[in-house]
């Protein structure tokens, strides 16, 4: 249980790059779960080369991770303030929905994204995006990426709970935001690749 | 049924607790959701305590309610291959067939008669093999599409089944070093990299040996890139070094393996009883270091010599990890250098840290056994590496043994390797091969040389039926197509294969009706059955195969019931197994057996078709197709899902390659030799060797601009894995030169 009830929830996600394999499993998942049949609400870049998982440097001193980007949930999220129809909101514990009866498919919003997490859905002529599986944490189960990643991954929680998993993974593993600089406030977190061992 | 976990569900939804056998062979466990008949979603499905699932597998009910799927019987109109077919009912397919198998039966023998089936389910494989059986057919073997060579070194070394050799190095419960060979399971087998990296996130050190960046590369704490197919030279460079500073494992090496045993230098066998005295006994002989005399194997108090040279009764004799020194000691690391690329002071390093930082962990990989024709001698190389210093486990052992005679009760077939296959087809001998049935195996998309499958194989057969859920690129070419339903329309069992991910038996469950017209194997060849007058065989139903099958009475299976399946997995019982079934019983890093091939210890022959040799004046550029992270083989590539990641097959080439050939990334090229060629687009990047292109395989002849990537591999036969096992396709054992083609 948390220490101070009064302390606001908030939904997050910490992703482990040191045990992402970039397997996609999640984007499948994610597809799975919200129906997607177009894109997904979470994809895994490849940090390395000029293509999907090919690597940086030059043979054979290489190196490559992958980065599975969904919606960070801001704290501040600037989709929202980009949407014309008020579709875009917040729940007090900090996940970020699209209301799809509001939605009008104008697709405002997705430049706005500094992340580019959301998906224009061409079949409802609605955005999508990561819902973080409300549903799903509504009843108390864990998001459906978090449950299928082959890689143990993805993690789930309460980061604004110091007591949380997912904080300590935080701390632990000097988890760290993407484009900090933008104040957007993400709610997805990432624990760095570890650097190689030598011999 | 019970649940390990709560699972969320719909209103009207159940869920089956089931399995995804497909080809990886890893075989993940299933929750499948129901509703109305319609299977709604897949999830992992826990084993007692972890779960796993992939991309692939989780994409699965768009295989099941793909538009694709064949609906009915189909039988050829026009040419084969051209692609004009007319529907048929079941009734006229199976009695077509029955009277094309009496007629080619008659004419040719009964064993011109074939079937081929692959995979991890046990039913479709074993009613393929029985009823080839039942007909007095033949049966095609079909690990030669790119497995045998596996098994044909532990066969060598352990006697052990195939890929069950695999845990006598993984020592997956606590490793301190991890070698993979080869090996990508983070992309390709994915539950057995978790254990891997839970090793080392334990501590262990990771290094991967690959000609290829891969995505198991880069988790690695250090990648060593290779030359391709050059495995045994690295293995015995390190064996150099490990023998020379003395870091073997003597009492491993005198208590397990064949290195006491004395060799005959006249003839290269073991010295036995019968050689220096009276009687007729195969006792094996050592020279006792004490008495400093031949002693009989095995007497007590005797100390063996690993080293020196012995005359006894006039014979020379080497204890064979001598003959193993000798051997190691023409591999300095300065010439294992020089044939596989990596630095001598990489490899002196590498031998050191696998001998002394134990248990040290060997991942052997398709990479080496595709990647050359010798490729059981890379994996005898790496076996032997792992023995002499003690890096050998014996835990676990859990080989599920199935009663397979259930499904062989009406006779057994003759049996013909794949690669055999090509030759018997062509010249009749040994006997002749005119019908051939292709179930679970895109024989002809998956299988060396197309240009000559296509092209001479096909118009030597008479008949061709080909059971699939798609328009396959092997039922193109049949005269009469089935279609078979999908893995969750049926219900089958599935083994672990004891790759390591787990040692689980699970029950395929039937989630949902066979769609269509579809049928599953067992089915089909029980109706078959039925109409050639064979009513007797296969009459049984799929819940009673399971049991006979469980019912075989080995220690493994102990507790084992169709009942307990359906709740969920369990666990082949632990049982003892001979620590190694080879004739000496013990590890044979020296084999009799393979003396004739002048492979009698496991030595470096230069790949067939390697940089080295007089066609890469012609072909300059190894070529390989390395199993895809997005497809399983030719499954899941026509899955949009997939596609969208993945969109259209690639030429992987070093920027290095392409500058020289004025190809730009993303250019049009053709890669070819002189069996055929490919035309696809280029993908330039760094994480792949020079001199190397690939395409990660499970694309059609279709996906492609023109040609196929097989139309460019061969079948040839290794003699000495044809002895001792299967031979092997040694896809990436070829040559190939790359240019760019003009658009359109």
């Amino acid at each position: 249980m948390r220490k101070d009830d009064k302390v606001a929830k908030r939904y997050g996600l910490v992703v482990d790059l040191e045990r992402c394999t970039g397997c996609q499993t999640c984007t499948i998942a994610c597809k799975v779960e919200q129906r997607m049949e177009v894109g997904s609400g979470i994809r895994v870049e490849t940090v390395g080369g000029p293509h999907r998982d090919t690597p940086a440097g030059k043979y054979p001193d290489l190196s490559m991770y992958y980065l599975p980007i969904a919606c960070m949930h801001c704290d501040q999220p600037p989709c929202r303030d980009a949407c014309p129809t008020e579709a875009i909101y917040q729940r007090p514990d900090g996940i970020v929905l699209i209301n799809e009866e509001k939605c009008n498919g104008c697709q405002e919003c997705l430049p706005a994204c500094p992340y580019q997490a959301l998906v224009y859905d061409p079949e409802r002529d609605v955005v999508r995006k990561c819902s973080l599986c409300f549903e799903r944490l509504d009843q108390g189960f864990e998001p459906f990426c978090a449950l299928c990643c082959g890689d143990q991954a993805i993690f789930w929680g309460d980061v604004a709970d110091p007591e949380s998993q997912v904080s300590q993974l935080i701390a632990q593993r000097n988890a760290y935001i993407l484009k900090p600089e933008l104040a957007t406030g993400p709610a997805i977190h990432y624990c760095p690749p570890k650097p190689p061992r030598r011999a | 049924m019970s649940l390990a976990r709560p699972v969320k569900t719909e209103p009207g939804e159940t869920v089956v607790r089931t399995v995804c056998p497909l080809g990886c062979g890893i075989a993940c466990g299933i929750l499948a959701h129901v509703k109305d008949g319609v299977l709604v979603k897949i999830e992992p499905g826990d084993f007692p305590a972890t779960s796993h699932v992939c991309a692939r597998g989780l994409s699965a009910a768009k295989l099941v309610y793909h538009p694709d799927r064949l609906k009915h019987p189909v039988k050829r109109l026009g040419a084969r291959g051209e692609g004009k077919w007319q529907r048929i009912s079941w009734e006229e397919a199976l009695d077509t067939i029955a009277l094309r198998l009496k007629e080619i039966g008659d004419r040719y023998g009964s064993s011109s008669l074939a079937w081929v089936a692959t995979g991890v389910a046990a039913f479709s494989n074993l009613a393929t093999v029985g009823f080839a059986g039942a007909c007095q057919g033949t049966f095609i073997l079909p690990a030669g599409f790119g497995d045998a060579a596996g098994p044909c070194a532990d066969q060598a070394c352990y006697g052990a089944p195939m890929w069950f050799g695999e845990s006598y190095t993984m020592h997956f419960d606590h490793p301190a070093f991890c070698l993979m060979w080869g090996n990508n399971s983070a992309e390709t087998e994915p539950f057995k990299w978790r254990r891997i990296r839970d090793a080392k996130e334990r501590g262990a050190r990771l290094v991967v040996i690959d000609p290829r960046f891969t995505t198991s590369a880069c988790k690695a704490d250090e990648y060593i890139p290779i030359r391709p197919g050059t495995d045994a030279a690295l293995a015995l460079g390190m064996m150099n070094v490990i023998l020379d500073r003395g870091l073997h494992d003597t009492s491993f090496i005198t208590d397990h393996t064949v290195g006491p045993l004395l060799v005959r230098s006249d003839n290269g066998l073991f010295l036995r009883e019968k050689d220096i005295g009276p009687g007729e006994s195969e006792n094996y002989i050592v020279w006792d270091t004490r008495t400093k005399a031949p002693q009989s194997y095995g007497m007590p108090d005797v100390a063996p010599a690993l080293t020196g040279i012995y005359t006894v009764k006039g014979v020379e004799c080497k204890p064979a990890l001598r003959l193993l020194a000798e051997l190691a000691q023409e591999y300095p690391p300065d010439r294992a250098s020089e044939i596989t690329g990596v630095p001598a002071d990489t490899i002196t390093r590498l031998a050191v840290e696998y001998a002394t930082t134990r248990p040290a962990a060997s991942f052997r990989g398709m990479g080496c056994t595709r990647g050359s024709f010798h490729g059981d001698l890379s994996f005898r190389a790496i076996n032997t590496l792992a023995a002499i210093t003690g890096n050998i486990s014996f835990d676990g052992h859990a080989y599920p043994q199935y009663n397979q005679a259930a499904f062989l009760t009406h006779g057994i077939p003759s049996f013909v390797t794949l690669l055999q296959m090509y030759e018997t087809i062509l010249t009749d001998k040994p006997h002749p091969i005119k019908a051939l049935w292709m179930t679970r195996h895109n024989l002809i998309n998956q299988d060396p040389n197309f240009n000559q499958v296509t092209r001479e194989l096909v118009s030597r057969l008479e008949f061709i039926v080909v059971a699939d859920m798609f328009m396959s690129t092997s039922a193109q070419y049949a005269d009469i197509v089935l279609p078979v339903c999908s893995f969750y329309e049926s219900i089958d069992l599935a083994p672990p294969i004891g790759n390591g991910s787990h040692m689980y038996l699970q029950l395929q469950q039937k989630v949902i009706e066979p769609l269509y017209e579809s049928r599953s194997d067992l089915d089909i060849f029980a109706s078959l059955a039925k109409t050639m007058g064979m009513q007797e065989y296969l009459d049984k139903s799929a819940e009673e195969y399971v049991e006979l099958l469980l019912a075989s009475g080995h220690p493994s299976m102990e507790g084992i019931t169709m009942e307990k399946l359906k709740e969920g997995p369990l666990p082949a019982a632990l049982h003892s197994v001979p620590a190694f079934a080879t004739p000496s019983g013990r590890l044979e890093f020296y084999s009799e057996r393979l003396r004739e091939f002048g492979q009698e210890l496991p030595v470096y022959l230069e790949p067939l078709e390697s940089q080295r040799r007089p066609l890469a004046l012609k072909y300059p550029l190894s070529f390989s197709t390395t199993h895809p992270k997005y497809r399983l083989h030719s499954m899941f590539a026509n899955v949009a899902w997939l596609r969208e990641l993945d969109p259209e097959p690639t030429l992987e080439m070093n920027p290095a390659d392409a500058e020289a050939r004025d190809i730009q990334d993303g250019d049009l090229v053709r890669a070819f030799n002189d069996r055929g060629e490919v035309k696809l687009r280029v993908r330039v990047h760094q994480g792949i060797r020079p001199r190397l292109v690939n395409v990660c395989e499970g694309w059609s002849p279709g996906d492609y601009v023109e040609g196929t990537h097989q139309a460019l591999t061969h079948e040839t036969i290794n003699p000495a894995q044809q002895a001792i096992y299967e031979p092997n396709s040694a896809f990436y054992d070829t040559l190939v030169e790359v240019e760019r083609v003009e658009e359109g």
